[in-house]
């Protein structure tokens, strides 16, 4: 019986320090959502700070949306982000399987040489990328930043884990039915891999849409910004004079990531705890 | 089989033969493999490969993509020399110390925190798990805000409740501890999932003998719980370090290509883009990148023996 109440009362006690730590991290954006519905902060931010804002409007976010510059910036987003993905997972897809399934030569040196590749920085990159697609005449077209993310030795490496764990025999069944290793991919595996194929899109989108300093380096028109470049550069444009503008912006650019975790979040906690990966 | 092939071309024509579609049966094999593996590959030569090469090659050479001249060693005794970088080595290495020594820890316990609570497990993942997912950027934007010295929130509540107020991002001396504070708070949902991915994989029938042998929550925690996460904390020692090292975004963000103010917050990422694309000086660039390569790679190494992981 003491047991059993001691027990409650740390329970409780976890509780109450997780649920205050967890509002003082939220903290952040809570003020931000705050801010950006306010009247006043496009001029000054309100002091003292307040998290209801006195009257609430959507004059902030009207401005934000009538420059035209945020709606751009996010086509910009999705083209990029459906592209890269597309690209990234299909061949991280066909790597992955080859890896698992396939018996050639040189295969484990390959492999070897695929997991190097999650050590290399983009720093050490950053320049002869950007000669090679100025050499192409490619600076200022999306082309840079779609192509280079074909390679991904992290995804690469999640799919052959997931084709390792599928039955060699499907294949071995499938040979005898006389199907080449392409059949064999296109009708055996790649419809069980479903659950692979959604972490990796999952993982893929953040990345993609978070991306900065590759964009930021190819990109100098304006017009092709991407979402986190246009912010940036409202950022450093504008510093802190106008709050409540920068505020609603940052609502808006965060959104849609906000939005994929709540709705998949189990998947995503789930794929980043596997891949053990850091998105950024 | 070889031999057969060498020696008895004549009379043996028909095993021959059926060597010979063997072979070419196991080459045709092995091609379809390696169209499979195409793509990627194209990538690791174009994007990978290649550009290390290349950089490797700049950093003997002066250079603004267009004219180039050799001069040998020239661009790394102008980076080790120069004050300015070694600056930026001091910053990222004093960010990331003070990150990776305040998040491990926390994140830890918050972790440890999570497990055992009977309620709201899901609920606390989610909350705690959300800054990791958006961007860096926005997060940067929003810290700015939040840290700001006048008008911000962090100081009003400090203020509140008594304790001394910071000037944070407006003031070099501590400018630093503003970045630190975001990277902390960026990157704290990551241990947390991580440690909790890890967490639930010690069998439990450890604690159960634990229990039985009389030990308490904390003894179970300290003599348990903890030196089965020693492999977890080693994998995430050596990727919070490879991250720090390479920290340029939310700098940028801050404090723009020079890391203002007074490039106390510029780190050797943000170094390399402003040498590289705000002054063109593409050998310079290079030659920093390559020590900081080799700053990574050693220091990786230092911290794969430090916390002895078995790769």
């Amino acid at each position: 019986m003491d047991q059993k109440t001691s027990e409650r009362i740390s329970n409780i006690v976890k509780f109450i320090i997780l649920l205050v730590c967890g509002t003082l991290l939220m903290m952040p954006f809570v003020w931000m959502v705050s801010v950006g519905f306010d009247r006043t902060a496009n001029i000054t931010m309100p002091f003292p700070p307040r998290l209801i804002p006195e009257t609430i409007s959507n004059f902030n976010y009207g401005i934000v949306f009538e420059n035209g510059r945020l709606i751009k910036s996010y086509i910009n987003s999705g083209i990029v982000t459906t592209s890269s993905v597309f690209l990234q997972v299909s061949a991280s897809l066909l790597a992955g399987y080859a890896f698992s399934k396939g018996n050639f030569k040189y295969k484990r040196l390959l492999f070897i040489l695929v997991l190097c590749t999650l050590m290399i920085p983009m720093e050490p990159r950053l320049i002869p990328l950007y000669t090679l697609f100025n050499s192409f005449n490619l600076l200022n077209t999306f082309w840079p930043l779609i192509l280079p993310t074909v390679i991904n030795g992290m995804l690469i490496f999640l799919c052959k884990q997931f084709f390792d764990q599928l039955p060699t025999t499907l294949r071995e069944a499938a040979q005898i039915d006389g199907a080449g290793e392409f059949r064999i991919f296109f009708t055996v595996y790649l419809p069980l891999a479903g659950p692979i194929a959604a972490t990796m899109v999952i993982l893929s989108f953040i990345w993609s849409w978070n991306d900065f300093m590759w964009p930021l380096v190819v990109l100098n028109n304006q017009d092709l910004h991407t979402v986190p470049l246009y912010l940036a550069s409202f950022s450093l444009e504008n510093g802190t004079s106008l709050g409540g503008l920068t505020m609603a912006l940052a609502t808006v650019s965060i959104l849609p990531i906000v939005v994929l975790y709540l709705f998949l979040q189990r998947y995503i906690i789930q794929s980043i705890a596997l891949s053990g990966v850091k998105g950024e | 089989m070889a031999q057969i092939n060498e020696n008895g071309v004549e009379n043996t024509v028909t095993i021959n033969d059926n060597v010979e579609t063997i072979k070419s049966k196991k080459r045709k094999a092995t091609f379809t493999w390696y169209i499979f593996l195409l793509p990627s590959f194209i990538g690791i030569l174009l994007f990978m490969a290649y550009p290390i090469v290349e950089s490797f090659r700049l950093s003997f050479f002066k250079s603004n993509g267009t004219i180039e001249s050799f001069i040998g060693l020239r661009n790394f005794q102008l980076v080790l020399t120069s004050k300015t970088f070694w600056n930026t080595v001091w910053n990222t290495f004093f960010i990331g110390f003070f990150q990776i020594f305040i998040t491990i820890p926390l994140g830890f316990i918050f972790a440890s925190l999570i497990n055992s609570v009977r309620r709201g497990q899901n609920f606390f993942k989610v909350v705690y798990f959300l800054p990791n997912v958006t961007s860096i950027v926005a997060a940067a934007m929003i810290f700015q805000f939040v840290l700001h010295p006048e008008m911000g929130v962090a100081n009003y509540a400090l203020n509140a409740i008594g304790l001394p107020t910071s000037t944070w991002f407006s003031d070099p001396s501590t400018a630093k501890w503003g970045v630190i504070l975001l990277a902390v708070w960026h990157w704290i949902g990551f241990v947390i999932i991580i440690c909790l991915a890890n967490l639930q994989a010690i069998s439990p029938e450890m604690y159960e003998a634990a229990k039985i042998d009389g030990a308490s929550g904390l003894q179970q925690w300290l003599f348990i719980t903890i030196p089965n996460m020693s492999g977890t904390f080693a994998f995430l020692l050596i990727t919070g370090w490879i991250g720090s090292l390479q920290r340029f975004n939310e700098v940028y963000v801050l404090g723009g290509p020079n890391g203002s103010p007074a490039r106390s917050i510029q780190t050797m990422g943000a170094f390399i883009y402003e040498r590289g694309f705000t002054g063109f000086e593409f050998g310079i660039a290079s030659a920093a990148t390559y020590i900081m390569f080799v700053i990574i790679l050693i220091f990786t190494f230092i911290n794969l023996r430090v916390s002895r992981m078995q790769l």
